[in-house]
């Protein structure tokens, strides 16, 4: 019995009395009893495992966005109501114990949460999957605003005291980094380089259990901490400098101190370097441990294991294999490189150049000095292929090159992935069609077999039936609980979409969670918004290509229509926003700032007599995603297009009900075909439009300014004191950032057609039955955008693997 | 840097009792090998069975010590540990130095030529 467990914990792992459990005593004392079970499924899973020797799946990934485990875990196991009658038997309740669970922050956003909805989908379908990533001991910064701004504090989650995580001292694995090669012969006279002088790392593996629905599969997602060596410390302690001990370890264990944030690396990059090869190197060294236990020779290991690399942070992956199988296992070069490749799958998810990951050689040479050689000698051999399919096209050589010529040589890190898998995909169709046009199109020209799609998804069992017990149960009265593990069974709700009775019971529960929403609002603001409000929600990583400003000048422009204008129209709103603002990147915490700037001024006006409401919620995470996602009315996806590889937030809201305002971009142009473009609210320029306008520099953002009065009014407001009347000036970088330099995130080009977008949603929004059948058909039709869906595909198309069952 | 050392055949062995072999004890190690060879016999089978762990200055000093045996001379590794031996491998020094499980082993290969 649960009961029992808890109890048992409650007295032996927390030694209180159970009457004084605290509500966190009682979460940890459920985690702790649910574990329990959770381990013994494991244990069962991996014995099904080796005893069909499966295929088995590796997903690295430097980022895996867990959230909160407890109450998924008891929703998968089938505890949940046992565990609410348990505690309720306590005089508590589970709305009073599972936010006491700290979300484990482990990822920055989209690329992150994408990681941990796979390990529930291959978890759910039996699959063999296993996570590998990084034990930070600080996670994503917490953000708080004060006086408007983003201050950032450290995310000291419970790294050392997780109740699900079990450190496996005894599987540890030694790292070597830094050092030099010494270029010597062997005992034939071959030439044999030899990487000495090297440092050492203790990589320690921390298990979390993964389930999957209805408890049959408990797979694993294994996290490495760095320890410094401890053989090294004692013998420096033995000798007295006890500060150069303690020293000397810090440095060490720094490897698995922090998470980076995106779009703030150049801070810190060696040691981002080194954190991306420990990973790596954990990794294959465990991948390698488990496929020789039950294999003699490496002829299987393609056919036994797969190693997916989400995006290029986990390249070195493609080096340290066939390092590992060159130097250590004595394979020749060839055998060693058609085992790699074949194991190898890539997730290219970016195509901002920005963001595409390049290291000096220099720093290379010297972090990984091995590593750099083996790369140069895979980059050889590839060029001398690319000079045999196109003879004497030199321009190829150097734009395909896996090492950049300049000043300063660079890895080109997708180029190293591409060149070492036997397979590449984006997250959307059309990401997917941009990176074979427009990111790498020498490479596909190349391999266009290697060239695929794979449309991100999103695990209903956390976004629908965790998030929104509400819809879920009335998804489960209408059409019976299949859709759980089957999403294209909401399809069933479709013929629902125009009745009257349902789209009531629809409401109703759209409205609950509104006033829900709107309770935590007061508690995280101290605003108070109107649940009958059109509930606008922008909730994403701050970065100007996502345009946050597009919906801020939006929101600006209704407030003066309002106050100006004396414009009524429409629906009152309040509109949500969530996100963190890379520490470093200073446009984006100013984007912060206005938007609390705008709010402000708005909340204090009274002659918008609650018209318009506008908050920003603080730390953002997936906790806080599981809270507003329920309570949309409308989704906002107005990426600039072209930019957006996918985005799962916009999966999230229309699965529960929110309809889309969005650009065609990323996944939106697979939302708006599924749900039908009758219910979605589109805007804007098409990417191959952003891309031509780009090419022939027609873009002229003062255009706009001079011939849109509206615009005009809008962005004098930001040149002048309106919003900032404490530091007349302070938002004139925004206003220069949009107008006066060249504006490469075309805000003002889709100003106007986002604000007659924005009119249909005011229109159709006050026409309840018509807004409830549109949210109704988006429920019904998003069944495409299961992460289960997804693994399927790369199960079937990429990786070879089978469920286990 | 204790050791021990015995002749057989052509061969001295010489076995690290010493746990380690790190940047504390590397320049020990260097110079028991060259004292080893001073006394005449500069074809050493080195017993690694009593050492646990060994870091890259402990191999780097194995490696010059292979170099100071010169053209005539010999160094064969035996009893390497799991932990010991996987780093001959990350090293590739398993491609330089002749490694045997045993003494015995080595020394019955040696003697056979």
């Amino acid at each position: 019995m649960l009961s029992d467990d808890v109890r048992f914990h409650l007295t032996y792992s927390i030694g209180k009395e159970p009457a004084d459990a605290s509500p966190a005593d009682l979460c940890r004392a459920l985690s702790l009893a649910v574990r329990q079970r959770l381990t013994d499924v494991r244990l069962a899973t991996e014995r099904r495992y080796s005893e069909r020797d499966a295929k088995r799946v590796y997903y690295l990934s430097m980022e895996f966005l867990i959230g909160r485990s407890l109450d998924n875990n008891l929703l998968n196991l089938g505890l949940r109501d046992e565990a609410e009658k348990l505690l309720s038997a306590r005089g508590s309740s589970l709305d009073s114990v599972l936010p006491q669970e700290r979300d484990a922050a482990l990822g920055n956003g989209g690329l992150g949460r994408l990681a941990a909805c796979f390990l529930d989908s291959l978890a759910t379908l039996g699959m063999p999957g296993y996570g590998y990533g990084i034990h930070y001991e600080f996670g994503l910064f917490k953000q708080e605003i004060v006086n408007g701004e983003q201050r950032e504090r450290p995310d000291h989650w419970f790294a050392h005291d997780s109740p699900w995580i079990v450190e496996h001292l005894d599987e540890a694995c030694l790292v070597p980094v830094y050092g030099h090669v010494e270029h010597q012969l062997d005992r034939a006279g071959n030439y044999n380089p030899m990487w000495l002088g090297w440092k050492v790392l203790i990589g320690v593996p921390h298990d979390l259990p993964v389930v999957g629905w209805e408890g049959k599969t408990v797979n694993v997602l294994r996290l490495y901490s760095a320890r410094a060596s401890d053989e090294f410390d004692m013998q420096i302690f033995n000798d007295g400098d006890y500060f150069k001990a303690v020293e000397q370890k810090a440095a060490s264990e720094t490897i698995s101190k922090v998470l980076y944030p995106s779009d703030s690396l150049a801070a810190g990059r060696e040691l981002r370097l080194v954190q991306e090869y420990f990973l790596v190197a954990c990794a294959v060294r465990d991948i390698v441990r488990r496929y020789t236990k039950a294999h003699a020779s490496f002829d299987d290991f393609p056919s036994k294991v797969a190693i997916q690399l989400n995006d290029t942070h986990p390249a070195l992956t493609v080096a340290e294999l066939m390092r590992l199988l060159v130097d250590e296992e004595s394979l020749d070069w060839d055998r060693a490189w058609e085992i790699t490749r074949a194991a190898l799958g890539y997730t290219n998810h970016t195509l901002l150049p920005e963001a595409l990951e390049k290291w000096s050689v220099p720093l290379f040479e010297k972090v990984l000095p091995r590593h750099l050689q083996i790369i140069y000698e895979i980059n050889r051999r590839f060029l001398e292929e690319v000079s045999i399919r196109f003879p004497g096209d030199v321009a190829r050589l150097r734009d395909m090159s896996i090492v950049e010529e300049g000043e300063t040589k660079q890895i080109r890190m997708a180029y190293l992935s591409i060149v070492g898998s036997h397979s590449v995909n984006g997250v959307a169709a059309l990401h997917s069609e941009l990176v074979k046009s427009t990111l790498v199109p020498r490479f596909h020209e190349m391999w266009p077999e290697r060239f695929h799609n794979k449309t991100n998804g999103v695990t209903p069992r956390r976004w629908l039936l965790g998030a929104n017990p509400g819809l879920a149960a009335l998804v489960t009265e209408a059409i019976g609980p299949g859709w759980v593990s089957d999403l294209d069974r909401l399809r069933g709700l479709d013929a629902l979409a125009g009745d009257a009775a349902f789209q009531e019971k629809f409401a109703a529960v759209k409205r609950e969670n509104k006033v829900r929403l709107a309770a935590l609002i007061r508690s995280l603001t101290r605003a108070k918004v109107d649940p009958d409000s059109l509930f606008d929600v922008q909730i994403k990583r701050i970065h100007e290509y996502k345009r946050q400003l597009l919906l801020v000048l939006h929101v600006i422009h209704d407030y003066f229509r309002l106050v100006q204008d004396g414009d009524v129209s429409g629906p009152p709103r309040t509109y949500v926003f969530a996100g963190k603002a890379a520490p470093g990147y200073a446009v984006a915490r100013r984007i912060i700032r206005l938007i609390n700037s705008v709010g402000e001024v708005i909340r204090k006006d009274p002659r918008v007599k609650g018209r318009i409401e506008v908050v920003f919620l603080p730390d953002y995470r997936v906790s806080l995603a599981e809270a507003i996602v329920p309570a949309a009315d409308l989704s906002e996806q107005i990426s600039t297009a072209g930019k957006e590889a996918s985005g799962t937030g916009n999966m999230k809201l229309s699965m529960n009900g929110a309809l889309t305002i969005g650009t065609l971009d990323g996944a939106n142009v697979e939302i708006r075909e599924e749900v039908g473009p009758e219910n979605f609210f589109l805007f804007g320029l098409t990417a191959p439009e952003v891309e031509r306008m780009r090419r022939e520099r027609s873009w002229d953002p003062w255009g706009v300014y001079q011939t849109d009065a509206g615009v005009r009014r809008v962005m004098d407001s930001l040149a002048g004191d309106v919003f900032c009347p404490w530091h007349p000036g302070h938002f004139l970088p925004i206003f220069r950032r949009i107008l006066g330099e060249g504006d490469e995130y075309f805000h003002l080009a889709d100003f106007g057609s986002y604000e007659e977008a924005h009119r249909r949603v005011g229109e159709t929004f006050l026409d309840r039955p018509a807004w409830r059948a549109m949210a109704i058909r988006n429920v019904a039709r998003t069944g495409k955008f299961s992460s289960d869906r997804t693994i399927r595909e790369y199960a079937e198309e990429v990786w070879g693997v089978a469920p286990v069952l | 840097m204790q050791v021990e050392e015995r002749s057989v055949g052509s061969y001295t062995v010489v076995t690290v009792v010493d746990a380690r072999i790190d940047a504390q004890g590397a320049d020990d190690f260097r110079a028991e090998i060259t004292r080893v060879a001073q006394g005449g016999n500069r074809r050493i089978l080195l017993d690694l069975s009593e050492v646990t762990f060994i870091d890259s200055t402990g191999l780097g000093a194995i490696i010059a010590s292979l170099k100071q045996l010169g053209p005539d001379g010999d160094l064969v590794i035996c009893g390497a540990r799991n932990s010991v031996g996987s780093l001959f491998r990350l090293t590739r020094m398993d491609k330089v130095f002749r490694i045997f499980a045993t003494s015995d082993e080595a020394l019955a290969a040696l003697a056979a030529g």
